[in-house]
């Protein structure tokens, strides 16, 4: 009786491993579970052996019972659930379903990275009206009235005295009338210059604008907060240059140049044959800004700078065309996702 | 500017190279933009000998030569009629730019290659003059004299050896705007002496008193007016150098006498300007201020009305020049001038300006003068001129000058501190390298004040042509300039003052990510836009006075009609599923308003515009595309106030179409206005082709981030109790808006009511006809003991007798 349970138990857990359908599963609970099945004859030659080995027996065989029922149920659950025949069906290679993906445009990714290095530095944001007043757009920024250095910047008018801001720099004025020193900041911005519209100049653009002042502020400190700008932004082992140049409300003026990154500095179309990109211009505030805002200029020293987010995207990405950043055509706004 | 390397040599010697010089201008503030050798437009281009003339077999007007070119000898189709044996020619081999194509009507260049002409090869080009571009004759080929050597390349044959800068030359600097100026600069870089050339005269006998006189009315706007007369010139086209030089840097030569003062003017940079002495009425010059109604017609041939704050140059009875600006066309100088009366004056710069910004008149004298010329030079300048017609086109110079010059304006004395320069640049230098690096701009040490070593000073005379050096700050510039920028420091650490207000977020940046993270694409349009669209949101509109176009002539006054012209390109490109977004401004002429950070009269908000159109999710193999509708604009809208934490928002119908959009709400914080969400109204989108439903929520950031939650939020401790969750579904008249129904359950389960959604919406066979049965899903919880079921009932119950009296509400069952 106990070789004949083993043999059972043995054949059913083989044979269970054969099931692959309903159908199987139902032949195999005929043969081993039905009223006919061999576990019900195993019950019925019970009665034919000795009534001392019955208790044992049948204990056994309930066991047995318990036992093939367990496997008949799992590979009953096994079979309903995710049948075997729909998961040879499976087709994995279709594509999952997707959601939207988002961008933000290539101005504002430039211009966040800007921001976020001159965060570190401890610069804050500041920001001003687009629509300003000769005073702040130029007055105040030394730009006296009928002086050339206004032809510098093609200006749209709203009215004789009010019109678009050429430059985010009236913004430094605005920002020194409300603060006394120490003073640093950054200033994004959109601006405005009435140019024929072409590949390589838009009627608005952004530009980033920096204002440094306090005591013992110096052209040395102009540099080094410059050069590591462009260090962390265009990478470690940049060279550079620092130009004289001029603009009415900084003195010492200068334009900041770093080696082309196109060419490695040896001369191609971007860079105009001369192996270097200028990239902003700066200076330290010259004091008769000082004297607008009522700052001493005696005690205080200081330094501003800006650069254009258009002009470093472009060159950043290799854009060629400035009007394309307006466009928002879908196929230029992916690749930058 | 144009800069002849050859000119520059007449006052200095350069042994560097171009590159070299135009690298270290460009270091000291005078940035070259460009290089440009003149011969290199002749490559390709030899001297050829006319070896042999046949006739073309398959062509009459065409002949096929031989032309040696020193090295080989090459067979040339030639239509030339004047082409003979054994002439020295000029020869475009393949490759060479022709500078002139003389059969195109524009004349517009090409680039020779090798041809067959009517069945003949030829392999070069015997050039006209015209095609050259150093002539006008196109009837037949250039004739080089008889000892050119074959094979020399012609740049060299025709002398053309010359480098140009082009030197970009900043406002502040008209000193600069001369070869004698960028020679000053280049003597200081190079600390080699200047050379100016003699300007001594031979005069007649004849005083100039008796011939001519000058009257300035006008001294504060004229402050020196100083002529010479020259009696007995010959007009006549100006010798070769003269007209080489000035066509080197881009002038075109006109007679003798009007080159010559182009010529000072481009030497030393002082404007000049001959006027023909006969035609001067009583033989005088009066420096005034315009009449009214005065009317004047200048060189260009154009009738100017005048303005009675301009400053002219008249006669005894009539202008004859504006003056600094242009001259007129009752004075020129012409080929019966005889005697000419020479101009050298120094004007105001405030007025040339006023002038020319009047008259929208930009010239060579004009952006001196407005720029600030040397009062100084004037007799230099009119001797050198005066001499130069002397010597060019004959004349007597009659004895002496007229120089009205009432208030000498003399150099000024500006103080420099040592310490404060070293401040400044962050630098030590001593007051004796200070003093030589000044030195060599000609800005000379007058006396040297010491108060002790640390607080030195340097008095320095600053020359007349410096208008630009006018304080301490503009030498320590110039200190810096020499010193060389890049030989200062490059100071890499500094000193921070820590804020100690709490930072504030920019919730710009926050809802831009979150956006982005919503599958959104960040959109940047033009602001300016035509007057028709900008008055679509608002009639108070901001209008450009001098607007590039009428397309552009206004400022936005809503971020949606932008948007749609970018819908319609993308549409138009392919893509018509888009979930976009723009955070701009918009602006607004509001006279009268207030505001400490606006300019007076005007307003600027910040917007944040959302749209949608086409399909709402991306397309799936096992899904239907559903189209996006006004909810998708609502939940991504709900899911980012979640996200800035802006509860007490309230969306209000609005019964008629607003002016762009339709179907919408309007979205109160806290009972303000900050915005509105809705479909575009098919007007609209007609006017900006676009046939698809757009969708969008335009919101006012400003008000946006009044009511964002900066302050820190508090922890809430998680629920001790089990929450009781059950169904409830409604049937009530379907006209009947599921917001009041949801604010009246919210409101009737409370305090236990802690979640509602709405899960399911049925209108059909099952439940009468003109009813709909809203499902909710409900969660109940309390913060001190377990619920009972019971209790959960009651709460039920008075849901539905609330629900039930308010909107004859009925339970399904």
């Amino acid at each position: 009786m106990t070789e004949k349970i083993q043999e059972l138990r043995r054949l059913a857990s083989m044979e269970i491993a054969a099931v692959q359908d309903l159908e199987d599963l139902d032949n195999f609970r005929i043969k081993f579970l039905a009223r006919k099945g061999f576990i019900a004859e195993l019950f019925d030659e019970l009665r034919s052996i000795p009534s001392e080995d019955r208790p044992s027996s049948g204990k056994a065989l309930n066991e047995l019972r318990l036992f093939v029922q367990t496997l008949f149920d799992q590979r009953k659950r096994q079979l309903g659930s995710g049948s075997t025949k729909r998961k040879e069906m499976l087709d994995l290679t279709l594509p999952g379903r997707a959601r939207w993906v988002g961008s933000q445009h290539p101005l504002t990714q430039t211009l966040d990275e800007i921001k976020r290095i001159f965060f570190r530095m401890g610069f804050s944001i500041a920001t001003g009206p687009e629509i300003e007043d000769d005073y702040h757009n130029f007055e105040a920024l030394n730009f006296p009235p009928d002086h050339p250095a206004r032809d510098m910047q093609d200006t749209f008018f709203i009215s004789e005295k009010i019109l678009l801001r050429t430059h985010t720099s009236p913004v430094q004025i605005r920002v020194m009338e409300n603060q006394q020193p120490p003073v640093r900041v950054i200033i994004p911005g959109r601006v405005y210059r009435n140019e024929t519209i072409s590949s390589r100049s838009y009627c608005l653009f952004h530009q980033v604008e920096g204002l440094y002042v306090d005591k013992g502020v110096s052209f040395s400190e102009l540099k080094g907060t410059l050069v590591t700008f462009a260090r962390q932004f265009y990478g470690s082992d940049l060279k550079y240059r620092f130009r004289p140049s001029y603009f009415p409300f900084t003195e010492p003026s200068a334009e900041m140049d770093i080696t082309c990154f196109l060419c490695k500095g040896r001369g191609c179309r971007v860079c105009k044959m001369t192996g270097w990109l200028e990239i902003l211009g700066c200076g330290m505030v010259d004091p008769n800004v000082y004297k607008f805002v009522g700052y001493d200029p005696e005690q205080y020293t200081g330094y501003a700078f800006g650069m254009g987010i258009e002009r470093i995207t472009m060159l950043r990405y290799g854009i060629d065309d400035i009007r394309i950043l307006f466009e928002n055509d879908v196929r230029f706004l992916r690749q930058f996702s | 500017m144009r800069i002849s390397l050859n000119w520059l040599r007449k006052y200095i010697d350069i042994q560097i190279s171009p590159n070299d010089l135009a690298d270290r201008l460009t270091m000291i503030g005078f940035e070259v933009e460009n290089i440009e050798h003149l011969g290199a437009k002749y490559d390709r281009f030899v001297v050829g000998e006319v070896f042999e003339v046949q006739k073309h077999p398959n062509a009459d007007k065409l002949t096929v030569c031989k032309v040696g070119i020193g090295t080989e000898v090459l067979q040339i189709v030639c239509g030339a009629p004047n082409v003979k044996p054994f002439q020295k020619v000029a020869v475009g081999l393949t490759g060479a730019r022709i500078p002139h194509n003389q059969h195109d009507p524009d004349a517009k260049p090409f680039f020779l290659s090798q041809a067959k002409i009517r069945g003949v090869d030829s392999y070069g080009m015997i050039c006209s003059a015209f095609e050259l571009g150093i002539g006008d004759d196109k009837n037949g080929i250039l004739e080089l004299a008889k000892n050119a050597k074959p094979g020399l390349p012609l740049a060299d044959y025709l002398g053309i050896n010359d480098t140009i800068l082009e030197v970009g030359i900043t406002p502040n600097r008209p000193d600069a705007m001369s070869h004698i100026g960028i020679a000053r600069e280049i003597g200081a870089l190079l600390e080699q002496k200047v050379n100016t050339p003699s300007t001594k005269v031979k005069e007649s006998k004849k005083g100039i008193g008796k011939y001519a006189s000058v009257r300035v009315e006008d001294k504060q706007n004229c402050p020196r007016y100083t002529a010479r007369v020259i009696l007995g010139v010959k007009i006549a086209s100006s010798p070769e150098w003269l007209k080489e030089s000035l066509n080197a840097i881009g002038i075109r030569p006109i007679n003798n006498v009007v080159d010559i003062t182009n010529y000072v003017l481009m030497e030393c940079g002082h404007p000049l300007h001959a006027f023909d002495y006969d035609k001067l009425d009583g033989h005088t010059i009066v420096v005034r201020l315009a009449r009214k109604n005065e009317f004047f017609t200048t060189l260009d041939h154009k009738n100017r009305e005048l303005r009675d704050d301009i400053l002219m140059v008249c006669d005894a009875a009539h202008p004859v020049a504006i003056a600094g600006i242009m001259g007129g066309e009752n004075s020129e100088i012409s080929e019966s001038t005889v005697n000419v009366f020479l101009e050298s004056a120094y004007f105001r710069p405030q007025s040339i300006r006023k002038s020319a910004k009047y008259f929208g008149l930009s010239t060579d004298a004009s952006q001196r003068f407005e720029r600030g010329a040397d009062p100084s030079i004037t007799p230099w300048a009119v001797d050198r001129a005066a001499r130069l017609i002397q010597d060019i086109c004959g004349g007597e110079i009659l004895r002496g000058k007229i120089d009205s010059y009432p208030k000498k304006i003399s150099p000024r004395k500006i103080t420099l501190r040592v310490g404060k320069t070293n401040e400044v640049l962050g630098i030590r230098l001593s007051a004796k390298r200070i003093s030589s690096l000044l030195n060599k701009l000609n800005i000379e040490v007058l006396k040297s004040n010491s108060k002790g070593i640390s607080n030195k000073s340097l008095t320095f005379r600053i020359p007349t042509f410096r208008p630009d050096i006018e304080r301490e700050i503009d030498l320590i510039e110039e200190v810096a300039r020499l010193h060389g920028y890049n030989n200062i420091e490059t100071k890499n650490f500094a000193t921070i003052q820590f804020s100690e207000g709490v930072p504030k977020e920019d919730i710009t940046d926050i809802i831009r990510k979150e956006l982005t993270g919503f599958g959104m694409r960040e959109v940047v349009a033009n602001s300016m836009q035509q007057k028709s669209v900008a008055s679509l949101a608002s009639d108070k509109i901001v209008e450009i006075a001098n607007p590039i176009s009428k397309d552009m002539s206004s400022l936005r006054t809503s971020l949606i009609p932008g948007m749609l012209s970018i819908i319609r390109h993308n549409i138009y490109h392919g893509t018509k599923n888009l979930r976009l977004f723009e955070i701009g401004r918009v602006y607004f002429h509001a006279p009268g308003s207030v505001d400490a950070k606006m300019v007076e009269g005007y307003t600027e908000d910040e917007h944040l515009l959302l749209t949608f159109t086409g399909v709402a999710q991306p397309l799936a193999w096992d899904q239907k595309p559903r189209f996006v509708d006004v909810f998708d604009v609502k939940g991504e809208l709900q899911s980012l106030f979640d996200k800035i934490s802006l509860d007490k928002i309230k969306y209000i119908p609005y019964p008629n179409t607003k002016a762009l959009t339709e179907n919408g709400l309007i979205i109160e914080i806290n009972g303000e206005y900050v915005g509105s969400l809705g479909s575009v109204r098919r007007e609209i989108l007609d006017r900006f082709e676009v046939e698809q439903d757009v969708f969008i929520a335009e919101l006012r950031l400003d008000v946006l981030s009044k009511h964002v939650k900066t302050i820190r939020r508090d922890f809430r401790a998680l629920p001790k109790y089990p929450a009781v969750r059950r169904d409830l579904a409604v049937v009530l008249d379907s006209r009947v808006p599921v917001g009041g129904l949801e604010e009246k359950i919210w409101q009737s389960g409370q305090p236990l009511l802690t979640d509602l959604e709405l899960f399911d919406i049925y209108i059909g066979d099952q439940i009468p006809s003109g009813k709909k049965s809203c499902a909710f899903a409900l969660e109940f919880l309390s913060e001190d003991h377990t619920l009972a079921q019971e209790e959960v009932d009651d709460v039920i119950q008075n849901i539905i007798d609330q629900t039930s009296r308010s909107f004859g509400a009925e339970i399904r069952k």
